[in-house]
């Protein structure tokens, strides 16, 4: 075989592999290092780069992804750092003037911060409140101009907050206990910096009774990033140290342990310095690959070490126990290394990036160590000077703890085996029914632990806010196919149905004058001008509203001409009146006329620059000009559908349902914007907070919106040309799932009730939905892997064993280690989520090496010894134990991950241990049931000895 | 009428300007101000412009207002001023009316109509230096911030420029730290104005892009505002004409909601 003349070769070299080893890790190292530590010496080698967003979990490229980006990008949206302040003990909660001037200085010390986004900091002090100044005033002011001198201007900027329904519940909270000030950043990756300068300036100003409390997805990224280089830095050197002290337990030699640790660390430390320098980030992923290297690359050594303690004092000679030892393991040992290697390796077939990355690597990882093991275990062994190896592997009995367990096993007979193989099969039917449970949910900011000040933060702020996760539903208009064709006719129709309109205002306004004749000129047009002012804010026809505002023009004509007359005495209203409004109608309507022939000819590639084609070309007749350029003026805003009263009513009642759903908090709209300058527009009070019954109205509600000091926060809710609009939704929960309901809740109701003028699927964007995203690509994404590499190991079994019946037994262990696993995870109600997904390749690439080992030397024993019965206790000897020490050394390797900071850390630990105890009493139980009952079915015809 | 007087002796303003530098130079800060309000604000005795109002959005889009402006000075001495603003476009807005009655003493008095709603509402006093329609104009730009609010001081005389700047004697009522002018020394229109805010960075540069002569007077045509830290800016075109001859009543609350549509053509 190649593989026992590479071992050869090894022992006889031992001091060139032992060098070879050193030099290839330290090279590679310093490769990796030197460049990130001194910038300027290696520039053109990749540095460290850390990654911790969630986003980065699609490919950059993806569709998803692309559209959350343009979308922020097209709404001016930014990540942003949220600053809480809470307040129990003061009975106006935060509202009082010392908090509130911490709250003013705060802002103030925000806004200078290099990398925020000044113009869109939310705070009482940058935030703009409009009101009713009593009777027919109307007042813009600032929220809080400066800080309140007593508690009466505190609890005005309280009353003054509460009345905005846009602020209630997103900036303020509804019992006047706490606030937030947004604090929006140009890049995520200085979120640290503002946040501990927040935090430098709050201890300055003294927190006092307040509660200051800093979240945001930035901050919770970035903190994130510092807690995964604590997991590397403590985690896996404790993983190490637990390894080494229960390699120690067995094998009581310090001299041959340390061989096993140099191998994990050289593994691990290379593959960490090849993924740097391929360029690839640190990610949550990555980062937890030297802790899975480890543990698997002392694998293989404690095997070889294993055998070797119980073979060495038969025989006494380091390179013939070494030769017989690596003859007996050497495929088995590259079997597995390549089942781990397929395992892992077929993560690279997941749709996530950072997944790729993580199985591509530990699969690279796993074949150094396989490499590393084989040659560098046996030259370290040959270079220990005999004297050393005294005494080594005499005292099995005494160390061998769990002897007792194993030789119990030994000595299984055929009713046993029938009850393992009952239980085993009712284990199963009960993991069928724990898999179909299964909760597939992830929520980045549960990535933390319970009590950590992130948690705190998140928890504390949904408390007394509407929700602290975002997302933006987004609703585009369709625009009908554009045609100069259709175009043209279209025009002329809403020309035409104008003209009519002004025909009939014309002669009923004609039928109002009429009686009028002869009297008091003033008198008369203030009469007109009443009646046709109430007849056109009543009108429902919007061509009839129109027809009325151009007989008000004519009106205020007739006015201003009579109030030209010099004199004492007012003028007459005249016949002259009514002959002017018949003519003026008659000139509109001869102006509408002139559109028809105008735009015969054109032929233009939109409709605005059609409507550039029509402008060009007006006739020089004042009316008509005018006419037809308010015409054009108007046709303009035609497709704004997002200023229509009907389709923002369309979604204020989307708003309205969705405010009854659970795992909504509130939602913010350009609705709720024209209701607020609505209501205070007119009257300040509750009647007035609706949608307005004309465009125009709501044209007039949004420019005086925008008449403030934050012009350019109704482009955060609406694109320019009113086509595109998002609804803000704030979600008590980061939870994948409750994303999802509330997702199938708004199209429900957007199927039952559909918007009034035709739009786009309704999209989803934002980081809540984008976490949706890629669970759904991860699961499935999953569920290929996990039976792409089953088939793959399926097939290499089939090949390592020359027999499709060994291989189907081999993969029995594993099948039944990763539906247990499952169905517990399902029964127990813990949500699957990544860590929990990638663990599935892993309970692959593991159970699988148990399976291995343990049959090929029960086939080699077998075929030795005639029979199963001959060779059962044998096998149980010093296979078992080795598969044993395995079990225990590895699984408990992964028990420090623990004491991680991080909960996916804990999960991969706590899944490991379970996993490897799991796969290791299958192989060791299951195994030998199904060996012992279908004995003459496997070795049927022994083919070879 | 006053008017010939009035053009009359800006006439030999302009000719006593050209006599010589030395005479220029010799100009107290004050002075300088005062003449560059005036060229600003005050010029003729009413004035009318029709306004292409064309705001770019941080994302680049354009939304063009147009409006007519008239401006009426109710005392000689440049003192309190009457405006009257009324929209065209776009066609959500037409109609709509602003006016004002600027008091160099005390607050303005500001009145709206709305025609959608049939609206008029008395504006409170109140910040003055919020968005003008959404553009990155502030009202306050639009109708000349009081020169007694402001310190001033001349910081250099260029060969073209007075370059001056101005602290709030209030900082606290408004959201600048200072403001730098450069007026042109003949013209003294101020061609170039930029704001810093309380950490003294530069947020909002007024550049006038374009003057003509109008009537003699010398006519801001194009400028521009923008806004850095938004990254918006706002351009607004004039069309002036000067001493039309504007009754006061216009400017009263019965013209408010019947718009005078004879002067605003």
């Amino acid at each position: 075989m190649k593989s026992q003349r590479i071992i050869t070769f090894a022992i006889e070299h031992p001091k060139l592999i032992v060098r070879g080893m050193l030099a290839i890790t330290v090279v590679l190292l310093a490769f990796a290092g030197v460049p990130t530590l001194m910038p300027d010496s290696l520039g053109f080698m990749p540095q460290v780069t850390v990654d911790t967003d969630p986003e980065n979990m699609l490919p950059k490229s993806h569709p998803a992804r692309v559209f959350h980006n343009a979308q922020k990008e097209r709404f001016h949206l930014h990540d942003a750092v949220v600053l809480g302040v809470v307040n129990d003990d003061n009975s106006n909660g935060v509202f009082n003037p010392s908090t509130l001037a911490k709250v003013y200085q705060l802002t103030e010390f925000a806004k200078g911060l290099e990398g925020v986004i000044e113009s869109d900091v939310m705070a009482p002090s940058t935030m703009d409140s409009i009101e009713n100044a009593g009777p027919g005033t109307v007042r813009f002011d600032w929220l809080m101009a400066e800080p309140p001198a007593d508690q009466a201007a505190a609890t005005a900027v309280r009353d003054r907050a509460m009345r905005l329904p846009f602020l209630k519940g997103t900036m303020i909270s509804s019992d006047g206990k706490a606030l937030v000030i947004y604090i929006p950043i140009k890049e995520k990756s200085i979120a640290h910096e503002i946040s501990s300068s927040l935090r430098e300036e709050i201890a300055r100003l003294g927190a006092g009774s307040d509660q200051f409390y800093i979240a945001g997805l930035p901050v919770a990224e970035d903190t994130f990033g510092i807690e995964m280089f604590v997991q590397m830095a403590i985690s896996a050197p404790l993983a190490m140290i637990l390894i080494f002290i229960l390699m120690w337990v067995f094998f009581r030699s310090l001299t041959i342990i340390t061989s096993p640790m140099l191998v994990a660390m050289a593994s691990a430390l290379s593959t960490m310095a090849l993924l740097v320098l391929s360029g690839n980030t640190v990610h949550i992923m990555s980062s937890m690959i030297p802790i899975f290297i480890m543990p698997i690359a002392v694998l293989d050594a404690v095997h070889i070490i294993s055998d070797f303690f119980d073979t060495y004092p038969h025989i006494g000679d380091r390179r013939k126990t070494l030769e017989k030892v690596m003859a007996h393991l050497s495929a088995p040992m590259l079997y597995t290394s390549l089942t781990t290697a397929v395992g892992f390796g077929s993560l690279a077939l997941t749709p996530i990036p950072p997944v790729q990355v993580f199985g591509i690597f530990i699969a690279i990882g796993v074949l150094a160590a396989w490499i590393f093991t084989i040659l560098f275990v046996p030259a370290y062994i040959m270079l220990l000077s005999p004297k050393r190896l005294e005494g080594f592997g005499r005292n099995i009995e005494a160390h061998t703890t769990h002897k007792g367990l194993l030789s119990v096993l030994g000595k299984m007979r055929g009713i046993h085996a029938k009850i393992i193989l009952l239980v085993s099969i009712s284990l199963i039917a009960v993991a069928v029914v724990g898999i179909q449970r299964i909760n597939v949910n992830d929520n980045p900011t549960k990535w933390f632990e319970e009590e950590h000040e992130i948690r705190v933060a998140d928890r504390v702020l949904n408390e007394h806010f509407g929700g602290t996760y975002d997302a933006y539903l987004n609703l585009q208009f369709k625009a009908p196919k554009y045609s100069s064709e259709d175009y043209r006719t279209e025009l002329i129709a809403a020309a035409t149905s104008e003209s009519k309109a002004v025909e009939e205002v014309f002669s009923e306004l004609a039928a109002l004058m009429a009686p009028l004749v002869g009297s008091d000129s003033f008198d008369a047009l203030d009469t007109l001008d009443a009646a046709a002012r109430k007849s056109k804010t009543s009108e429902p026809s919007a061509e009839r509203r129109i027809a009325w505002g151009l007989a008000l023009d004519l009106l205020g004509e007739q006015f201003e001409a009579a109030d030209a007359v010099e004199g004492e005495e007012s003028p007459l209203f005249g016949e002259q009146a009514i002959v002017q409004a018949t003519r003026r109608a008659k000139k509109i309507q001869d102006a509408y006329g002139a559109l028809t022939p105008l735009c015969a000819d054109v032929v233009a590639a939109s409709r605005s620059e059609f409507r550039e084609a029509l402008a060009a070309k007006l006739p020089s007749d004042a009316l008509v000009a005018s006419v037809l350029d308010s015409f054009l003026a108007r046709q303009e805003q035609s497709q704004q559908v997002f200023k229509t009263p009907e389709m923002l009513r369309f979604i204020e009642g989307l708003q309205g349902a969705m405010a009854k759903h659970s795992a909504v908090g509130k939602t913010n709209s350009l609705a709720d914007i024209v209701k607020i300058v609505n209501r205070d527009l007119i009257s300040g009070e509750e009647a007035d907070y609706r949608i307005p019954n004309t465009q125009a109205i709501v044209g007039e509600t949004l420019t005086q919106y925008q008449s403030s000091h934050r012009k350019d926060d109704l482009w955060h809710f609406v694109t320019p040309d009113f086509q595109n609009t998002i609804v803000w939704f704030q979600l008590k929960s980061g939870d994948n799932m409750e994303m999802q309901r509330v997702i199938s809740a708004v199209k429900t109701y957007v199927r039952a009730h559909p918007a009034p003028m035709e739009l786009e699927e309704p999209s989803w964007f934002g980081l809540t939905y984008i976490n949706v995203v890629w669970q759904e690509k991860m699961v499935s994404g999953m569920v290929n892997a996990l039976l792409g590499s089953f088939v793959i190991v399926l097939i290499m079994m089939v090949v390592l064993f020359r027999s499709p019946l060994w291989g189907l037994l081999s993969m029995i262990p594993l099948t039944l280690t990763v539906a247990l696993i499952y169905g517990v995870l399902g029964l127990s109600g813990k949500d699957y989520d990544m860590p929990v997904a990638v663990l599935s390749s892993l309970s692959l690439g593991l159970a699988i090496d148990y399976a291995i080992h343990f049959l090929a030397r029960t086939r080699e024993l077998r075929n030795a010894h005639g029979s199963w019965k001959a060779a059962q206790p044998r096998v149980f000897d010093e296979p078992a134990r080795a598969i044993s020490h395995n079990v225990i050394i590895v699984g408990c390797g992964f028990l420090p991950l623990l004491l991680a900071p991080l909960v996916p850390y804990q999960t991969v630990g706590l899944l490991i241990a379970s996993i490897l105890l799991a796969a290791g009493a299958a192989t060791l139980v299951l195994l030998p049931a199904l060996i012992h009952t279908f004995e003459g079915l496997l070795f049927r015809s022994p083919k070879k000895k | 009428m006053n008017k010939s007087i009035l053009t009359l002796s800006f006439s030999i303003l302009l000719l006593a300007l050209a006599g010589g530098e030395a005479q220029a130079k010799e100009l107290t800060v004050d002075e300088i101000v005062k003449k560059t309000n005036h060229a600003a604000y005050y010029q003729g005795q009413d004035g009318r412009s029709k306004i292409k109002m064309t705001i770019t959005g941080k994302g680049g889009e354009k939304r063009v207002r147009s409006f007519t402006a008239l401006r009426r000075n109710n005392s000689e001495d440049d003192g309190d001023q009457s405006f009257y603003i009324y929209f065209h476009k776009p066609a959500d807005v037409a109609k709509m009316v602003f006016i004002a009655q600027k008091k160099v003493k005390g607050a303005d008095d500001r009145w709206l109509y709305l025609p959608g709603l049939d609206l008029v509402k008395r504006i409170a006093a109140s910040d003055e230096r919020t968005s003008f329609v959404g553009s990155d104009f502030f009202y306050e730009d639009v109708s000349g911030r009081n020169i007694n609010a402001d310190h001033h001081k001349l910081l250099e005389t260029t060969k073209n420029f007075y370059v001056l700047e101005h602290t709030p004697k209030k900082p606290g009522s408004v959201e600048f730290s200072s403001y730098k002018m450069w007026v042109h020394r003949t013209s003294f229109l101020a061609t170039k104005v930029e704001y810093y805010n309380k950490q003294k960075k530069k947020y909002r540069v007024m550049t006038v892009d374009s003057v003509v002569k109008v009537q003699g007077y010398s006519t801001v045509k194009k400028a521009t505002m923008q806004s850095l830290l938004a990254g918006t800016k706002t351009t607004i075109e004039y069309d002036s004409e000067y001493n039309i001859g504007l009754p006061a009543k216009l400017f009263g609350e019965r013209y408010l909601r019947r718009a005078p549509l004879k002067y605003l053509k």
